[in-house]
């Protein structure tokens, strides 16, 4: 709040000037080719026109721009679909469904997920968690329709995206060496079979267990004498089973 | 070759209309119709629908230029789809301004409210029919012409200020102040710069300011009254630096907040009609309005309409210039603007036109040359 | 006569609501209100898995996302006893200082339009665009990366990143240069921003007031210096400092942190090209959320099974100093999640710093305080 600017009283003339120079160069610069992108008909995911603009204006528009991971609308493979809903329990937004597609028996319909984009955020978690890499980001990102409805991408719309062929994003998420495992709370366990009939990738089998002799005044639990046993080479850690159990007798947790 | 004029253009043109109306016409009205009176009046309507066609298309160009040359400036490209280069983008802004309701506060004043903007898109028509636009393309050579220009031209604060009250919103009000004392404070520097330009000119009258360029031009002998003119002129026109009244950083959008629709269109069209009065005037005052330096070959100023399309050459970069300093500086502060105005501009002003006298005492115009000054 | 500057106003740059009392064009006081965006990002984190809560960062603070997950991240990390590998770490510098650049770059647009100058905001704007380019090559997203994990960070760079990063680099730097002719070499800009909204250091303390605003003071304090985090301790730069505690000041702070943060940028490219290695830690918990996504609910897991922890971070955000508090008291979720943000300490000091000013004067300083009222109101 003093009464005159301090700083530059020396040359006025010139501190006018500079500003308008430095616009001018500019100006000079964009005759040639502005910055902007004109959207519809030049696009950056398009690397010829990267490298054109790129080379020709001397200006890097689009440099830093790699499309190929970038996290669109989503591809889904149905075919290797496992219906694990590892996608569905991963999304932060709730707006993957499973809807039941063609191609399951009567007892285990095939579910795979259905896609509202009126609440995805894009954030790629479902496709990270995918244990089969069927459920993929693409660099499609036009989504405006006239209807709220078609928003919801049903599995075969995702997997006409699929069909197009467009750059999937690439990134697959290691799985680490020493995951956890399915383990079992033995006492629990009533031998239903629940686990073992919705387990996606059919690696849970039931095995028998020996009926303990029942002692005087004691009554056995009334149960079937089975157990389930995980192969862990084929489980995708999608804990199906842990969910659909009963008894709560299945558990995440290392093998001792 | 005779002198052809806006005004002859529209005799003939309506002498031609009423003898076609009046062949089909009984003795009687014929007689009344194609009279020397009734040709004279139609022909000063069609004059003015002609002026009012041709600044308004005028202004409506000036906003694409601006729009063309502000993108550039910004490292982009303005406005491109609507029509070649995006010259019918402005149209299009237009027809949708004019499609839309109009509407106004409850509190406000509607008397004012409504006539605040009419009255000043009005005032800044007014002014375009005296502007000499080229040799004999004005409506009359009054002695005054630039005189009476500057008057019109400074009725806007009191249109606007009446708007920004009316419209009963602090921002409006706020504006509207800030434009008065604006407006006020670069009246005066701007009218001793042309004063200055009339001591050497020896007249009030434009056209004959111009043809006292025929030798030099004024910008030169002239250079700090210029100097003070461009800026008086730029704080007159509301641009940047000087946009204060509708500063949108902190005043929404100064006096016109409450305006939309075609009340809005109207301060607009009326904004940028100041906009290309500012740059006429000082294409007029100091670049030699319609003339052409003599080293200029002559085919370049043989060609019909050459003087206009030389003045209109020379507005449209004028305008640039203005442009040019909005895309480069930001905006003052109030005071600091007020400060400027009066400490800065008028001692300014005031010595431009000691020079001016100084110059025409010694008789020493133009500088380069040292030819006597025929108005003298 | 008091006037309300908000939620809708040009100068707000959000939604909040400047009042102002003023006499003519003087301000005789100013009552900020803030609360229009408030989302309730800390109550629903308390019931997200540990790495969905970071989408919820991202909307945080629109403009520095990252710089509230590597806050976020670096709480819940502590919480869980989680360390990163180092590679992560210097990815995670990488994201930060990217972040500045693009935040600056967007507070330098936004500031400049305040004072009427139009085309530097384009030319913030444009340039901002090309560390967004940068960002979506690596996070797959222009503005919400979703990028961090806890243990790491989701993939590494991919082939030629470097190459294109350190390009967009030196074009930023030769653009700083334009700003300063653009701003600093301009009378009009020196008159509006020369000692205005002068905001002492002690002052600025008592409120506070952290990040560029307290080192425009004259205040050296910085968090990657004074409390390093991630790899910055393995780092060289300066902090910037300015005296004025002015407009001007703040201009000359941020513009020469965007110096200083091209000059780590170089840093940890160097590094990142020759030391290749993992990005995310092993012997994660599965329970921690996607991408390793549980089941259901709660439960599967004893209560007892998990550990516990309290975790405690701060970071230097562009704005200033943003904390997080994470409370794991067991289980798949964060029982609670606090945040600090600096903006909400920024503007709560409006009283100090813009009584007695003009009201032509109100944006240029708002704008150079850089409010982002995502995080204000969270």
């Amino acid at each position: 709040m003093t009464e005159e600017g301090t700083a530059t009283e020396e040359n006025p003339v010139l501190y006018v000037v500079r500003p308008m120079a430095t616009a001018a160069k500019q100006f000079a610069k964009s005759l040639v080719r502005p910055s902007t992108v004109i959207y519809p008909f030049e696009r950056l995911e398009d690397p010829a026109f990267r490298e054109e603009v790129a080379v020709a204006s001397g200006k890097p528009i689009g440099v830093g721009a790699i499309w190929d991971n970038y996290r669109g609308v989503h591809a889904l493979n149905i075919a290797t679909c496992i219906s694990c809903n590892l996608c569905a329990f991963s999304c932060p937004d709730l707006c993957i469904e499973m809807v039941t597609v063609p191609g399951g028996d009567p007892k285990h319909p095939k579910k795979c997920p259905e896609i509202d984009y009126g609440k995805c955020s894009y954030c790629g978690f479902c496709s990270d968690a995918c244990p089969e890499g069927c459920l993929t980001m693409t660099t499609r990102y036009e989504l405006a329709t006239a209807k709220r409805s078609e928003m919801v991408y049903s599995p075969e719309k995702l997997y006409e995206v699929f069909r197009t062929k467009l750059p999937m994003n690439p990134i697959r998420l290691e799985r680490p060496e020493n995951e956890d495992q399915i383990l079992l709370d033995p006492p629990l366990c009533i031998g239903c079979n629940a686990c073992a009939r919705d387990c996606p990738t059919a690696c849970i089998t039931m095995l028998d267990v020996a009926k303990p002799e029942a002692k005087a005044g004691e009554k056995l639990p009334k149960r079937i004498w089975k157990e389930p046993v995980v192969n862990d080479s084929d489980c995708v850690r999608c804990g199906t089973c842990i969910s659909v159990c009963p008894k709560e007798c299945l558990f995440w947790g290392k093998r001792p | 070759m005779s002198q052809v004029t806006l005004y002859s253009v529209a005799y003939t043109l309506s002498d031609d209309l009423l003898r076609a109306v009046g062949s089909i016409l009984p003795a009687g009205p014929r007689g009344l119709v194609t009279s020397g009176t009734a040709v004279t009046a139609l022909a000063l309507l069609v004059f003015g629908a002609i002026l009012l066609a041709a600044s308004m298309l005028n202004t409506i160009l000036l906003i694409w230029w601006e729009r063309k040359l502000l993108g550039r400036f910004m490292d982009r490209r303005g406005a491109m789809h609507v029509g070649y280069a995006g010259l019918l983008q402005n149209f299009a802004d237009g027809l949708k301004l004019f499609r839309k309701n109009t509407f106004q506060p409850r509190e406000a004043d509607s008397l004012g409210f409504y006539f605040g903007p009419t009255a000043y898109l009005a005032t800044s028509l007014m002014i375009f029919g005296i502007l000499p636009i080229s040799s004999g393309w004005n409506a009359g050579s009054l002695p005054l012409t630039l005189l009476l220009a500057l008057t019109i031209f400074s009725f806007a604060p009191l249109f606007i200020f009446v708007s920004a009250w009316s419209s009963n919103n602090k921002y409006s009000l706020m504006g509207g102040m800030r434009s008065a004392a604006q407006m006020i404070a670069y009246e005066v520097p701007l009218l001793l710069a042309v004063v200055a330009v009339v001591i050497v000119a020896g007249s009030f009258d434009l056209t004959t300011i111009v043809y006292e360029q025929q030798n030099y031009w004024f910008w030169g002998p002239l250079v700090v009254a210029l100097i003070v003119f461009v800026a008086g002129m730029l704080a007159e026109m509301e641009r940047i630096p000087f946009d204060l009244p509708e500063a949108e950083a902190e005043l929404v959008e100064g006096w016109n907040t409450e305006y939309g629709g075609m009340l809005f269109a109207f301060f607009m069209l009326a904004d940028y009609l100041r906009a290309l009065v500012g740059s006429i005037l000082v294409v007029l005052l100091f670049l030699g309005g319609w003339t052409l330096p003599t080293w200029v070959p002559g085919s370049l100023t043989s060609f019909p309409l050459a003087g206009i399309v030389w003045f209109m050459v020379k507005t449209y970069l004028v305008f640039g210039l203005f442009v040019w300093v909005r895309a480069a500086l930001p905006r003052v502060r109030t005071d600091q603007l007020l400060r400027v105005g009066w400490n800065r501009m008028i001692p300014l002003a005031l010595l431009s036109v000691f020079l001016a006298a100084v110059l025409v005492e010694v008789r020493c115009l133009p500088v380069f040359g040292c030819v006597p000054s025929a108005g003298v | 006569m008091w006037i309300n500057m908000g939620p809708q106003h040009p100068m707000t740059h959000g939604l909040w609501n400047l009042r102002v009392r003023i006499d003519g064009e003087l301000i005789l006081d100013v009552d900020p209100e803030m609360g229009y965006l408030h989302r309730g990002i800390e109550k629903i984190s308390e019931d997200r898995h540990y790495n969905e809560v970071i989408t919820l960062m991202d909307r945080c603070c629109y403009v520095a996302g990252m710089a509230w997950e590597h806050l976020y991240i670096l709480g819940a990390e502590q919480a869980l006893a989680i360390r990163p590998p180092e590679r992560a770490e210097y990815l995670r510098v990488l994201c930060d200082e990217f972040q500045r650049l693009g935040s600056h770059l967007m507070w330098y647009a936004a500031f400049v339009q305040d004072l009427g100058l139009m085309s530097p905001f384009l030319y913030g704007m444009r340039d901002r665009d090309l560390v967004l380019d940068l960002f979506q090559s690596y996070t797959g997203a222009r503005m919400t990366y979703e990028y961090m994990r806890v243990g790491g960070v989701r993939n590494d760079l991919p082939p030629g990143f470097t190459e294109r990063a350190r390009k967009v680099l030196d074009w930023l730097v030769d653009r700083f240069r334009e700003y300063d002719a653009l701003c600093l070499g301009s009378t009009i800009f020196r008159k509006r921003c020369d000692d205005l909204g002068v905001l002492r250091a002690n002052e600025a303390v008592a409120l506070g007031v952290t990040g560029p605003m307290l080192r425009a003071a004259g205040m050296k304090r910085d968090l990657r210096k004074d409390r390093p985090y991630a790899a910055y301790d393995r780092l060289e730069f300066d902090v910037a400092v300015a005296d004025a505690a002015d407009v001007t000041a703040r201009y000359l702070v941020r513009m020469e942190e965007m110096r200083q943060s091209v000059r780590i940028l170089h840093q940890v490219l160097d590094w990142l090209d020759r030391n290749p290695g993992p990005v995310l830690a092993d012997r994660l918990p599965r329970w921690l959320g996607a991408p390793y996504a549980p089941v259901g609910d709660e439960g599967y897991l004893l209560k007892r099974h998990y550990p516990k922890g309290l975790g405690f971070s701060s970071v230097e955000e562009p704005h200033g100093e943003a904390q997080a508090y994470v409370v794991n008291e067991g289980g798949q979720h964060p029982y609670r999640v606090k945040f600090r943000s600096p903006v909400f300490a920024n503007i709560s000091a409006a009283k100090s710093y813009l009584i007695g000013y003009r009201v032509a004067d109100i944006p240029p300083i708002m704008g150079s305080v850089d409010v982002c009222v995502g995080e204000v109101d969270r």
